[in-house]
């Protein structure tokens, strides 16, 4: 008796897997291919539109659209738990075949969500293509991959990134506000005598490292549509790692875990005093460490090289069709409005001080007032420089969520005395080559 | 599962007859439609297709070219095998399961017997302070033991501030007190409620033989109680296993937990990759490895009953 229920166990889910086999197959055969542009024509008659974004208010600025525009109605939906959260419910959908007709993607994971073949191919709308020269050069790169009438999302916003300093601090111990990452390591020697930390080495965001590694003009992924090659631990990348290495040897920084309580205290508190990081940080300071208002400043990013003027990104995000859409020529329009249009961009950079991805965005009325939490400095002034200064031509990879994963489990490591932040870069390097080939994803090396 | 898959025979008297008509067939469909629809489509069905996921690998054609899912045998098992940070996942959690479930269980047993004897006062008060913790969702758990355990913020930094809670050596037993904290209760109370159940006349007459407290606990309690220790037994292992909510709460907060602490958060990382094959033939490995430890208990524990 009790073999055969357990035969007829066996034998009932071989049938269920059958069965689920039978209907997972067919979407995937029918899925589009990768390269050819769809059409994208006006639907005719009332749309509706959803649209996945974890952008602090951004329902105001639907609300504008959505009264100017009652043929295009556009509901927003939070993702959970931040874009990590997000990401994942994407990818979900995507499978499932109920991914929203919009989303927020950051710029990073835009190959990841290419490979999974979950965007559409905008190069068929003309209004977009059109609006190609009103994007800063590297963000529409970004999004188009660098290939020719194609785009795969709209630019949203850019992190252009720059020094954001305790001025009092700096000033009371006459320690010069550093402009190249020799002076900054010496000011870090200063900054610790008098009983700080310059800053805090983020152990877990890795996004801040590969900004740096951006400055210093690495890249960590090539595409040349053959292959991809994968570069964690390059010349750039080793510079930089070593630099820090050594900052973190010496006690010279903290290594707080990021985005914790702890983390708001030690900026709060004064543990820290400096935090290079992008225009968006802006704000996470302003909310983090509220008892040192008025004490900060922003300052150009440290050179490699006293008298360059380069600087990093961090973040950034845009505005994808996902696959699947019934309407994407409504979801181009709409997502052409929401990242180029003044009315949007001033609601956006006042809602979640998002840095417009556009040139013409940074003469923004809103972007000159001076801060008031900065001292009044017309902080955006240094950003928009910064913005102008980031090279173009870094690529992200379709697996970025296991890099940054691994990266900084060996980060973590590295900062608790367990191997070293090139080792991390170099095991990861390892991971990211097996994952790609795990995914059958042309890699070399 | 095949005890309830299994009808008992009916009873038979007299008549020794091999095969006996199973009455009320139609009404015992009816009965069993409601729970095997919801077994078959939330338990089966999804098992059956993270099987399938499992067995599959993905196929394409240059950089961005889109994937097709072909059938490739075992390969996506040959990669867990040669997993290395998964294995040693599992090591990590079979140590943690090795020391926190005896603790866990040994605190339960000693709170549940204290709340059965005639000793203790204020009975119902404990019952419930027990079991509160439980009530509290695990990772609201994780997040208040994070800023207890926080060097700077807790309020006992005096403490936390020199020895690091959060360190690579320390943090699976940081953890560990956590999982206790939260689970105590939840076993204490199934401990309990068989103790209730065990008639008054059993430890009368224990007492008039002259036994006490301690030794009635010992010689009579805690044997009849020995099925739903060995219950919580089995509960405790699968959750040891499963480990994923605390691990992951802490990953924010300490430097030694990594994104492949526990197999069910290797299982997460790979599947926001997204490798689902990869994470469903995890997954499978691990049911498969809980499924076998928890009837390995069992079966040891049943030999020794028979004895």
């Amino acid at each position: 008796m009790r073999v055969t229920t357990a035969a007829a166990g066996v034998g009932t889910l071989t049938a269920l897997a059958l069965l689920v086999a039978g209907c997972s197959s067919s979407p995937d055969s029918a899925a589009p291919g990768g390269d050819a542009a769809g059409a994208c024509e006006p639907s005719g008659g009332a749309v509706e539109l959803t649209f996945t974004t974890w952008i602090p208010g951004i329902e105001e600025v639907v609300d504008v659209w959505n009264a100017a525009n009652p043929d295009i109605q556009v509901t927003v939906q939070t993702g959970p738990n931040g874009n990590g959260g997000t990401y994942q419910n994407f990818f979900n959908q995507l499978r499932a075949g109920n991914a929203p007709d919009l989303g927020q993607i950051e710029y990073d994971a835009l190959p990841n969500f290419r490979v999974q073949d979950g965007l559409t191919d905008l190069g068929a709308c003309e209004e977009v293509m059109a609006a190609q020269d009103l994007f800063v050069d590297w963000t529409w790169d970004q999004v188009s991959f660098g290939e020719e009438g194609h785009a795969y999302a709209v630019p949203q916003d850019a992190g252009p990134m720059a020094l954001f300093y305790r001025q009092d601090l700096f000033e009371a111990n006459g320690i010069p506000v550093p402009t190249t990452w020799a002076e900054y390591a010496a000011a870090a020697e200063q900054v610790r005598a008098a009983g700080g930390y310059i800053t805090n080495f983020s152990q877990s965001d890795v996004n801040q490292f590969a900004g740096l590694v951006w400055q210093a003009g690495g890249t960590w992924f090539a595409n040349d549509g053959e292959e991809w090659s994968v570069d964690l631990a390059g010349p750039e990348s080793t510079q930089v790692a070593e630099y820090w290495q050594d900052l973190v040897d010496r006690d010279l920084v903290s290594s707080v875990p990021p985005w914790t309580s702890e983390w708001d205290n030690a900026y709060n508190t004064g543990a820290a005093w400096t935090w290079v990081s992008a225009v968006w940080g802006a704000n996470s300071i302003a909310s983090g460490a509220p008892d040192t208002a008025g004490a900060w400043a922003v300052a150009p990013m440290p050179q490699w090289e006293a008298g360059d003027a380069v600087a990093g990104n961090w973040g950034g995000s845009s505005t994808a069709v996902f696959r699947g859409t019934e309407h994407p020529y409504e979801a181009a329009k709409f997502a052409l409005w929401l990242n180029t249009s003044d009315e949007a961009l001033t609601l956006l950079n006042q809602g979640a001080n998002l840095y417009p991805a556009t040139t013409a965005g940074a003469d923004l009325p809103a972007l000159a007032d001076g801060v008031e939490f900065y001292g009044g400095q017309a902080i955006y002034d240094v950003f928009a420089e910064a913005s102008t200064q980031v090279p173009a031509g870094f690529t992200w990879g379709p697996t970025m969520t296991q890099v940054y994963a691994d990266v900084s489990d060996g980060f973590k490591g590295a900062v608790s005395g367990r191997g070293t932040l090139l080792e991390a870069l170099e095991a990861a390097q390892e991971s990211t080559v097996s994952t790609l080939r795990s995914q059958s994803i042309p890699v070399a090396g | 599962m095949t005890r309830t898959a299994t009808p008992p025979p009916a009873p038979t008297f007299g008549a020794r007859r091999r095969r006996v008509p199973v009455p009320h067939k139609r009404a015992i469909a009816f009965f069993v439609l409601p729970f095997g629809t919801l077994f078959a489509l939330f338990y089966a069905l999804p098992v059956g297709y993270a099987v399938w996921q499992s067995l599959l690998v993905v196929e394409r054609e240059g950089t961005f070219g889109p994937a097709r899912e072909v059938f490739g045998g075992l390969t996506q098992y040959a990669q867990v095998v040669q997993n290395g940070p998964f294995w040693a996942s599992v090591g990590r959690v079979l140590l943690f399961g090795v020391v926190q479930v005896p603790v866990m269980l040994a605190l339960a047993l000693v709170f549940a017997l204290l709340l059965d004897s005639p000793l203790l006062r204020g009975k119902r008060f404990f019952r419930l302070a027990f079991f509160v913790p439980y009530a509290v969702p695990g990772v609201v758990a994780a997040i208040m033991w994070g800023f207890l355990y926080s060097p700077r913020l807790s309020p006992f930094a005096a403490v936390t501030s020199r020895v690091d809670l959060l360190s690579a050596d320390v943090v699976l037993w940081a953890i560990a007190n956590v999982v206790t904290w939260v689970y105590v209760g939840y076993n204490m109370l199934i401990i309990y409620s068989s103790l209730l159940a065990i008639p008054t006349e059993v430890h009368e007459a224990a007492r008039l033989d002259g036994a006490g407290q301690v030794r009635i606990a010992w010689s009579v309690k805690i044997p009849l109680v020995m099925p739903a220790i060995v219950l919580t037994t089995v509960f405790s292992i699968i959750g040891t296993l499963q480990l994923l909510a605390e691990p992951q709460v802490f990953r924010s907060f300490s430097s030694a937990v990594t994104s492949t602490f526990t197999p069910n958060l290797t299982v997460y990382s790979t599947s926001s990759v997204p490798n689902f094959h990869l994470a469903a033939a995890f997954s499978v490995v691990l049911a498969v490895a809980t499924f076998v430890l928890s009837f390995t208990f069992l079966k040891l524990t049943q030999k020794k009953g028979v004895q």
